[in-house]
């Protein structure tokens, strides 16, 4: 596979020759990887990329989707590609490696950074630590690219306290599909975008839609993010990897992890902190977690999990973990942490012991641990609503899935990773699955697990599923809310009418069932 | 030899999930977009082949027949240090063999006829005939000797304490052969080195092991392990961080062993004046008044931790049984060096932006020297920029390949900073 000659050239030109690669070698080495990975969309979907090229500036963009539209050639765009929809699904496709496009500048006084998609987490959380300026950092992860994390998901148990993500998304550069600029927000108006509505309607949803177009409408080059004011104390790293962590200035941020009676208390506590308006993160922990966090190793934690399953006595343990901070002063903290132990003492929790620094949420999200226990795993699940919800719709997945273990991994009933959000008007829900991606024959299995019978519960459950959610039966069976993929259907047809914005994005999971023998798509 | 055939490592490769650990230096050191990534391969040539996690598809692809050898893919596989970021990053999640994956891509491409580099079959061939990787003559190995004080190849004199003093401290950088000798003669430790003629000390192999040219290198390894237990030495010290990582770890990984069945202990001369220090056995009397950083040598850091030979078997969920030791680059050696440092008084000492575990390559390694000199200096140089940005005089390392790049680095930049090995620091302040 390859580009015809003359686009080659064309391309050469715009990026210079170092900066474009049509040899085998190169392609091979974007096989797909990332959330998602063995789930069968690399194995149904993906068709070897024909060429690469790494753009530096906006007008490169622009001049490369350009030549793509003239010549006919789909392009999947990405940076770090950490997602299994940054493959290569159409023959003869560009992929647009966008990590020279790593510009990051921190505009201290208006509390905001603007970054290309080549900068990561880490990297802008750094910059705006070192100014007293903090960002929420996903479950994506550290490494994940701060561009394409917020144009689709962007959750953090550290959203309790600063809300939806997508609302700190301000002045924006957008190379559309067909390669014209749109600027959204206070960019369209001059140079600064600290703002981020208009002008006119705001079309930052346009841009989002419900959890993301994944490269299905263009490539935004630049984006001003919103900061928050952190607590002034620098964060020490200390440790040597894999026990590496940001130590805590423990006057003014602290973890406290309780072990709760059971889960109704553990809710029912987390409701109340929400509240009492205290605290910067509180997030369910998944029992799984804590023995990947105490060993050393896959084996390890092996033989540390098999040894706990004769001891465990209930459903699930229910461990809530609350960080505190005093953003705006020691007393803050010490305030909080008061709150706290009258609040546990109402619900019967029994605080534990847990190390005081940041090993994940900081500035870290540890994602790939998650890879950690079988080599495989997805998240089948992420809703954003309440948090009993949140627990309704964990509980029932563990119920359903039942029939699905093994293949997949006996987690107990483990009935997700649950976390609040805005104080606790919000609740988040992620549903966690292992596996073990070698098992040849229970590849299918798992497979009908995620894309029949995952959608199903949503229909029956009424669970808006963030990562299902351009699944058109998904989205037609649920009685509430707008039907996302009419919608987004046109929004795509007007915008790129060839489809050449890594096609079939947004809709690759109905291209896959379609594909899929195995798989029924029987959600009607 | 096991461990270093390409097939063994499928399994990593296939279960590589892209997170990028390879790439960036640990997120809680993380600095900013500047110093943010640990690999330089990927910081120069920027597509994702020059990316460890890239170069395991490829070799999966490679093994699965689903590409062909070309000059292309052997630049791709031999223009990386072997500098084991990407295996420590990778390694601070997940039990994935990267460095081992990416050693035998290269011992696959010599087996099937294509590696490694040109450049790479002269340094071999000098190995090879004379026994040193510059092709000097082998009787002038120990000329650096020519100073009465140094210990007299004399049996009855020899200590347990064996100096394997290296290609690049015997041809190249004899000075620092001689601070070495001289620091143990002032210090009143007795040592040997391997100076008989007939049985001489011979290059490492280091050069050949990591360009893939096991099989080339069996006779090497096996004259000097034979030369160092004929000689009843305990201890074998180097002031080399290849010749330390090379025999503490190389060696017993080709001969199928782990590191503590080697029958003596390697040490880094850093180890034991660090030792010294402990014990109120040496005390720096001269003030050296700079303000300097360290530089961790990849061999000597992150590569360094001992090898654990292990035969098993893959069982459900990927369990490796019986159970593996993962060398993730925790115990490496990173302390000694900056206790020394900071012992010594006059020294302010400064931590470059990215070290111990996350340092950034000198360029040197891998057979990058040989094959891509512009690849290597271009490498030290972004290490020298570091330097320049924490504001230091002087730049300390504990490995005479990352000096000679450095000091070629600074050479092309025309900067004021000057480069020294730890002993020749040591050697000013006693």
């Amino acid at each position: 596979m390859s580009l015809p000659e003359e686009v080659y050239h064309i391309l050469q030109k715009i990026v210079g020759k170092d900066y474009v690669s049509q040899d085998p070698v190169t392609c091979e080495a974007y096989y797909p990887t990332g959330h998602g990975k063995d789930t069968g969309l690399e194995r149904l979907l993906y068709e070897k990329a024909a060429c690469v090229i790494l753009p530096k500036t906006t007008q490169e963009v622009q001049e490369i989707i350009k030549v793509a539209n003239r010549f006919n050639i789909p392009y999947t765009p990405g940076s770090t590609f950490w997602f299994i929809t940054c493959q290569t699904k159409a023959p003869n496709s560009l992929i647009i490696d966008l990590k020279r496009m790593n510009e990051l500048f921190i505009e201290e006084k208006n509390m905001y950074g603007v970054v290309g998609p080549g900068v990561v987490y880490s990297q802008l959380q750094e910059e705006a630590m070192k100014r007293g300026l903090y960002i929420t950092v996903p479950g994506g992860g550290g490494q994940v690219s701060v561009v394409a994390n917020l144009i689709t998901a962007g959750w953090s148990p550290l959203n309790y306290r600063v809300g939806m993500p997508s609302r700190r998304i301000l002045g924006t550069e957008w190379v559309l599909p067909d390669g014209e600029v749109l600027e959204l927000g206070s960019l369209a108006m001059g140079s600064n975008p600290f703002w981020g509505e208009g002008p006119g309607p705001d079309l930052r949803f346009i841009l989002k839609g419900y959890s993301g177009w994944f490269g299905g409408l263009g490539i935004v080059t630049k984006m001003a993010v919103k900061l928050f004011p952190f607590q002034p104390e620098r964060l020490k790293p200390v440790g040597v990897s894999p026990n590496t962590m940001l130590e805590f200035p423990t006057q003014r941020m602290r973890w406290f992890n309780y072990y709760m009676p059971d889960s109704k208390a553990l809710v029912e506590a987390m409701y109340e902190i929400g509240q009492a308006y205290i605290g910067a993160a509180i997030t369910k922990v998944p029992l799984m977690w804590r023995f990947v966090a105490k060993a050393n190793s896959r084996g390890e934690f092996w033989e540390l999990w098999n040894k706990q399953l004769g001891n465990i006595q209930e459903f699930y343990p229910a461990i809530v973990r609350v960080l505190l901070i005093g953003y705006t002063s020691e007393e803050q903290l010490e305030y909080e942490a008061r709150v706290l132990d009258d609040i546990m003492k109402e619900y019967g929790g029994e605080l534990h012991r847990t190390r005081q620094g940041d090993e994940s949420w900081i500035k870290n999200a540890d994602s790939a641990t998650m890879w950690a226990v079988t080599g495989g795993y997805a998240s089948c699940a992420g809703m954003i609503d309440t948090v009993d919800s949140a627990v309704k719709g964990g509980e029932y997945y563990a119920k359903i899935k039942r029939k699905f273990t093994p293949p997949l991994v006996d987690d107990l009933g483990e009935p997700g990773w649950f976390q609040m959000g805005e104080f606790g008007h919000m609740g988040y829900l992620e549903f966690l699955n292992y596996w073990d991606p070698d098992e040849i024959e229970a590849r299918e299995r798992v497979e009908q697990w995620y894309f029949d019978e995952v959608p199903k519960a949503d229909a029956r459950m009424g669970i808006y599923n963030l990562f299902q959610c351009q699944m058109i039966p998904v989205l037609s069976t649920v009685k509430f809310g707008p039907n996302h993929h009419l919608w987004m259907e046109k929004i795509k047809n007007l915008f790129d009418p060839k489809h050449l914005s890594n096609p079939p994005a947004p809709f690759e999971f109905d291209e896959f069932v379609k594909r899929a023998k195995h798989l029924k798509g029987d959600w009607d | 030899m096991k461990e270093m055939k390409l097939e063994d490592f499928k399994y990593d490769m296939e279960r590589c999930i892209g997170c990028g650990g390879c790439r960036w230096v640990d997120h809680i050191y993380m600095s900013g977009v500047k110093y943010g990534q640990r690999c330089p391969s990927i910081e120069r040539y920027l597509f994702n082949d020059h990316l460890a996690s890239g170069r395991l598809k490829i070799a999966n692809a490679l093994i699965e027949k689903r590409l062909d050898y070309s000059p292309y893919l052997l630049e791709v596989i031999y223009q990386c240090h072997l500098c084991g970021a990407c295996d420590v990053g990778c390694k601070r999640n997940l039990d994935l063999e990267v460095l081992s994956a990416l050693e035998g891509l290269r011992v696959r491409a010599v087996e099937d006829g294509q590696g490694p580099m040109p450049e790479h079959k002269v340094c071999a061939e000098n190995i090879l005939e004379k026994k040193n990787r510059y092709g000097g003559s082998e009787k002038s190995r120990f000329n650096w000797m020519d100073n009465k004080s140094y210990p007299k190849p004399e049996k009855k004199n020899w200590s347990e304490l064996l100096y394997f003093v290296g290609c690049a401290s015997s041809f190249v950088k004899k000075s620092l052969a001689k601070s070495t000798a001289d620091l143990l003669n002032k210090m009143g430790i007795g040592f040997s080195v391997l100076n008989e003629e007939g049985s001489q000390e011979w290059c490492c192999g280091h050069p050949l092991i990591v360009t893939g040219q096991i099989k080339d290198v069996k006779d090497i390894v096996e004259h000097n392990l034979k030369l160092i237990r004929d000689r009843g030495a305990k201890t074998v010290l180097t002031n080399c961080a290849e010749c330390y990582k090379t025999l503490k770890v190389d060696y017993p990984k080709i001969m199928g062993f782990s590191t503590e069945d080697l029958g003596f202990k390697v040490i880094h001369l850093v180890e034991l004046i660090d030792d010294l220090i402990g014990k109120n056995e040496i005390k720096f009397n001269k003030k050296v008044k700079m303000k300097a950083t360290y530089h961790d040598p990849c061999n000597l850091g992150r590569l360094s931790e001992p090898w654990f030979y292990w035969e098993g078997e893959r069982k459900k969920y990927g369990v490796l049984e019986p159970p593996k030791i993962f060398r993730r680059g925790t115990h490496g050696v990173y302390d000694p060096p900056r206790r020394i440092l900071t012992s010594i008084p006059g020294i302010e000492f400064i931590e470059m932006i990215r070290y111990k575990e996350n340092a950034f390559c000198c360029g040197f390694g891998g057979g990058v020297k040989e094959a891509f000199n512009e690849f290597a200096v271009w490498t030290a140089s972004k290490r020298i920029e570091e330097v320049e940005e924490i504001g230091v005089e002087a730049i300390i390392t504990a490995c005479p390949y990352c000096e000679q790049q450095f000091e070629e680095a600074v050479k092309r930049k025309t900067l004021n900073l000057k480069i020294l090995d730890i002993a020749e620091l040591i050697h000013l302040a006693l």
